[in-house]
């Protein structure tokens, strides 16, 4: 009988220490040795790799394990790992006795009722979805109203008195104390929030349960997290945490009960499945999106692109519905908030503002322009996520303990405001303040009086504004230099941000760099010919060049085009993105994966993507199985199920029953899953 | 008939003298009109009669006018009323173009602003005349042009633009208390400037900081209080650019060294943090756990080969 009380936990953390043996790893008591295998060279695909916080006390030690070739070999992180912690969601319903008792419970007026409480459900995970975006916006423009201007009138008072030095240490402070927070939060409560959630996102919808991604806990820490990175200056947006926001929301209201809050609602006990869950948690990207951008079709693309494996029509009618819905209540709650009720001008958290037509119009020879920006948008994203890469290396190896992330994450503020200020400092670009100015806190600094640094319109602002200005502000209002030195600073410092223990995202920043070079772009343009009518408004540049680039990044597709477009509020804009988020993703896939692709695979999550290996289609399964097959008998003793469950080499999350076990005889039965087998049999034993 | 005629020509002609000499640049003729549609507003004289005077060697002839019957015209009030719009309008045109620059509209014009509106008010108003006539539909909404109307709602926006509300008395008679501090403020120190101008910029600037702070702190204050009108935005925007690039007066750069110090110490701190995590933490390693494959078997060899 296996000492069981010996045993670790067998839950799906699979915090222990196991390997590999020729034999059956069945643990029947007996110590047993663990020859090590000598890792095949050049295999690339099916190594499996696991955490190595083992308790090594839990090991049963024999005087073979002792040697060096017990130990399973240890090699540092890279990205053609797979962890064994993941498991897959069950997309079938468990069709056991039980099951089929309660599908004939259940009447006709029954399921009517239960279409009707998935639109429920939607409708309101479209509602909270938006509420919970009006809630990190309104946050967001008050503490980081208050920091500005606390920082503007210590500049101010400090410009003639001499001593900026104090103001620089006071932007320093503010922005590492809020990051501080920001970080701990991240690190020591819920480290799954870190980043911006849609890779996490995207294994959800593509089947892999990531653990612990839809929780209470983790939406609470993503969204007080984001909110701190946003007041903390950082280089970083909130239109990923958004997603993922309500994604959790999704699966929270859909379920009716809460594990972090360990209570039971009773309510919505047929949808606790995970097919369902999936639907939901569709509906919750979408609306996140939605939310974010104030793009619901964008939003039920980006559901369709990056998740939802089975799709049919009243799914998408449900998402479009929670996707309308929550764009909806943020615009309406975000009016009553501006004291103009019922006005419904902001209908996403980032707002590109209106592109007029008549100033806005390209002509038919400026699209092979647009396309060059695309491709230079594909190389420079290219060599972003390159950077980004060796950078989330060097941090899983280096920098993973809690206290060390923290510390990162306050030096990365910290730069941040010194780049800023010292950008502000040095620059000789003053604009005259006009009347209608959108700049909420002009700086002075050393300008004359009546104008303003026009670098720190760039800078000292949050990052949403600055796009939006840079899209929208007159001709001449940015000289190239301040444009080329600003791009190229918050190039680095975006890179470098992307990956800390923060919740942050990186669409903000991604169409901030663009829209400087593409605004860059514009102003060369009309500069080089003498006709400077020719080539109009230096704002739709930066409007293709912030596209270009962040599909240089991401590298999707049609939800981004559609995004864009519902985002700028004009369809004619349509063909160019288009061209140009094509171009990028082309030049861009030829040197580089897209970064969340990238993060899914450092972080170690088997993800199917659509079509298999390039050259792996003449595979067999038989050579890419298991050998023998762990299964389980008809009637089998407790310990080997024990063994068998416990065993993380062989955690698959069903089993084979069959009649005898010797080699590879023929499956008899059908799969049962491990909890089902483990009654069922455990009921027949006792 | 004829009678009638007569009685219209000497009407006209001692109208047409009047208007004569009440105006220097005045267009008298449809024709001439037509072709000037550039020219400053011009004040066309009307007679009780329909709408055109002719000249002499004009096409039109006198007979047209008579072939409008009496219930079209104008009637005596509306039409004492069309002239003083007239006459206010062009006093207060007179005003405004001296005051163009620098700009004075709002101290000097104000009374004439608040005649002419006056008098269009009336005009526009709902209540009867005397004699039961409503001179709105008459003057203002007869034809497609609606000249009056235009006219002044031409000014009425350079009005709104200017903002002279703010700084004037509420019966529009002149510039209200705050402005007349400002405008003494701002005399300080324009007689201040005048002072020291010969001399050494640095000089100046020195002596001359106090009135211009003293003014500089007064227009922010009414600029949070939004009691800006164009006069004071304009001789704000004047004052700034003869104190910031004419005597360059501006702040100083300040020292630039404390400022390079603490960020090169900024900046410096990251490259430690990694260099001491590179050297220091112990470099996090993964469990490698080999799958159990199928005993080894030719093709095995190749798929490794094929893999690699």
């Amino acid at each position: 009988m296996a000492n069981i009380t010996k045993k670790v936990s067998w839950s799906s953390r699979g915090d222990e220490s196991g390997a590999a043996g020729e034999e059956t790893p069945l643990l029947n008591g007996s110590e047993q040795s663990r020859p090590l295998r000598q890792m095949s060279s050049g295999s690339t695909v099916f190594q499996i790799g696991r955490l190595s916080t083992v308790d090594l006390d839990e090991e049963i030690t024999t005087e073979e394990q002792d040697s060096a070739r017990g130990r399973p070999k240890e090699i540092p992180h890279n990205e053609k790992l797979l962890s064994l912690k993941f498991e897959s969601l069950d997309y079938d319903n468990i069709e056991n006795q039980l099951f089929l008792e309660e599908e004939r419970r259940m009447s006709f007026v029954a399921f009517r009722c239960l279409e009707i409480s998935r639109w429920v459900i939607c409708g309101l995970i479209g509602f909270l979805t938006g509420l919970i975006a009006c809630f990190i916006d309104i946050a967001v423009e008050q503490l980081a109203g208050l920091k500005y201007k606390l920082i503007k009138e210590n500049i101010v008072k400090f410009t003639e008195a001499g001593g900026l030095s104090i103001s620089l240490l006071l932007w320093v402070a503010l922005n590492s104390f809020c990051v501080m927070w920001g970080s701990i939060i991240v690190a020591f409560i819920e480290p799954i929030a870190a980043g911006s959630g849609i890779p996490q996102i995207k294994c959800f919808l593509n089947g892999v349960k990531v653990p612990r991604v839809v929780r209470l806990k983790t939406l609470v820490v993503k969204v007080v997290g984001v909110i701190f990175s946003v007041v903390g200056g950082l280089a970083v947006g909130k239109e990923g945490p958004m997603i993922h926001s309500g994604a959790v929301l999704a699966a929270g209201v859909s379920q009716g009960r809460s594990t972090s809050l360990k209570k039971d609602f009773k309510i919505f006990e047929y949808f606790r499945r995970d097919t369902e869950k999936r639907d939901f948690v569709s509906a919750g990207a979408a609306a996140g999106v939605s939310a974010a951008f104030g793009a619901p079709v964008g939003g039920v693309l980006f559901s369709l692109e990056e998740g939802a494996s089975f799709w049919n029509q009243m799914l998408t009618w449900r998402i479009f519905f929670a996707s309308m819905i929550s764009t909806f209540t943020l615009n309406f709650f975000l009016s009553i908030y501006h004291n103009k009720p019922g006005e419904l001008s902001n209908p996403g958290l980032i707002n590109f503002g209106r592109f007029e037509s008549e100033a806005m119009e390209y002509n038919l020879y400026e699209i092979p322009l647009f396309i060059a920006m695309g491709a230079i948008g594909g190389g420079l994203g290219a060599f972003f996520n390159f950077l980004n890469y060796w950078l989330t290396i060097f941090r899983i190896r280096y920098v993973h303990r809690p206290c060390l992330q923290v510390m990162e994450a306050m030096l990365v503020a910290a730069v941040t405001a010194t780049v800023a200020f010292i950008m502000i400092y040095f620059s000789t670009d003053c604009q005259p303040l006009g009347p209608d100015h959108t700049e909420e806190y002009p700086l002075q600094l050393f300008c004359a009086d009546g104008e303003y640094n026009s670098m720190a319109t760039a800078f000292f602002n949050t990052p949403e504004r600055s796009v939006r200005s840079l899209f929208h502000n007159p001709t001449g209002t940015y000289n190239s230099l301040t444009l080329g030195l600003f791009t190229l600073t918050y190039f680095f410092l975006a890179c470098w941000t992307y990956g800390l223990a923060v919740s942050a995202g990186v669409f903000i920043p991604s169409l901030l760099i663009g829209a400087a070079w593409g605004r860059l772009c514009g102003i060369l343009l009309a500069s080089t010919t003498s006709t400077a009518s020719m080539w109009a408004d230096p704002g739709k540049y930066a409007l293709i060049g912030a596209a270009a680039q962040l599909g240089g990044i991401v590298r999707m597709t049609l939800s981004l085009t559609v995004i864009m477009v519902e985002a700028t509020g004009n369809v004619t804009y349509g063909l160019p993105i288009m061209l140009v988020l094509m171009t990028a993703k082309i030049v861009g896939d030829y040197f580089q994966e897209g970064l969340y692709d990238l993060h899914i695979k450092l972080g170690s999550v088997p993800f199917l993507h659509w079509e298999a290996p390039a050259t792996s289609h003449w595979l067999t399964a038989r050579e890419v199985m298991s050998s023998p097959v762990t299964c389980l008998n008809r009637i089998e003793k407790v310990g080997t199920i024990v063994d068998t469950l416990s065993n993380t080499s062989t955690n698959h999350n069903g089993f084979p029953v069959v009649v005898q076990v010797s080699g590879d005889d023929e499956v008899l039965f059908d799969l049962a899953t491990d909890k089902n087998a483990w009654c069922k049999i455990l009921h027949s034993c006792i | 008939m004829s009678l009638h005629r007569y009685e219209l020509g000497f009407l006209l002609i001692i109208l047409n003298i009047y208007s004569l000499g009440l105006i220097d640049a005045v267009n008298v003729t449809a024709s001439d009109s037509a072709a000037n549609p550039l020219q400053a507003p011009s004040y066309q004289s009307h007679s009780s009669s329909a709408v055109y005077k002719p000249a002499v060697d004009s096409s039109y002839s006198i007979n047209l006018l008579s072939s409008f019957p009496e219930d079209v015209e104008i009637s005596e009030y509306c039409s004492e009323m069309l002239r003083l719009f007239g006459q206010r309008y062009v006093a207060y045109v007179n005003c405004l173009i001296p005051a163009a620059r620098p700009v004075r509209v709002c101290q000097n014009c104000s009374p004439e602003y608040k005649s002419l509106s006056d008098v269009f008010l009336n005009i526009s108003s709902d209540q009867m005349g005397p004699g039961n006539v409503s001179c709105r539909d008459s003057i203002l909404r007869s034809d497609r042009l609606m000249l009056v109307f235009l006219l002044y709602g031409n000014l009425a926006t350079i009005w709104e633009k200017s903002n002279c509300k703010q700084c004037v008395t509420t019966d529009l008679k002149g510039p209200n208390n705050d402005t007349l501090y400002y405008l003494t403020l701002l005399n300080q120190t324009i007689t201040c400037f005048e002072k020291y101008k010969e001399g050494n910029h640095t000089e100046l600037c020195k002596s001359c900081i106090l009135p211009y702070k003293d003014l500089n702190d007064m227009y922010s204050g009414m600029e949070k209080n939004s009691t800006l009108c164009i006069d004071l935005e304009d001789s704000m925007n004047m004052t700034r650019k003869l104190w910031s690039k004419n005597f360059g007066c501006s702040y100083p750069h300040g020292e630039t060294i404390p400022v390079i110090a603490v960020s090169s110490f900024m900046l410096f701190l990251p490259i430690i943090f990694y260099l001491s995590s590179f050297l220091h933490s112990e470099q996090k390693k993964r469990k490698l756990i080999h799958p159990k494959r199928a005993k080894s078997h030719n093709s095995l060899m190749n798929i490794q080969d094929k893999q690699s």
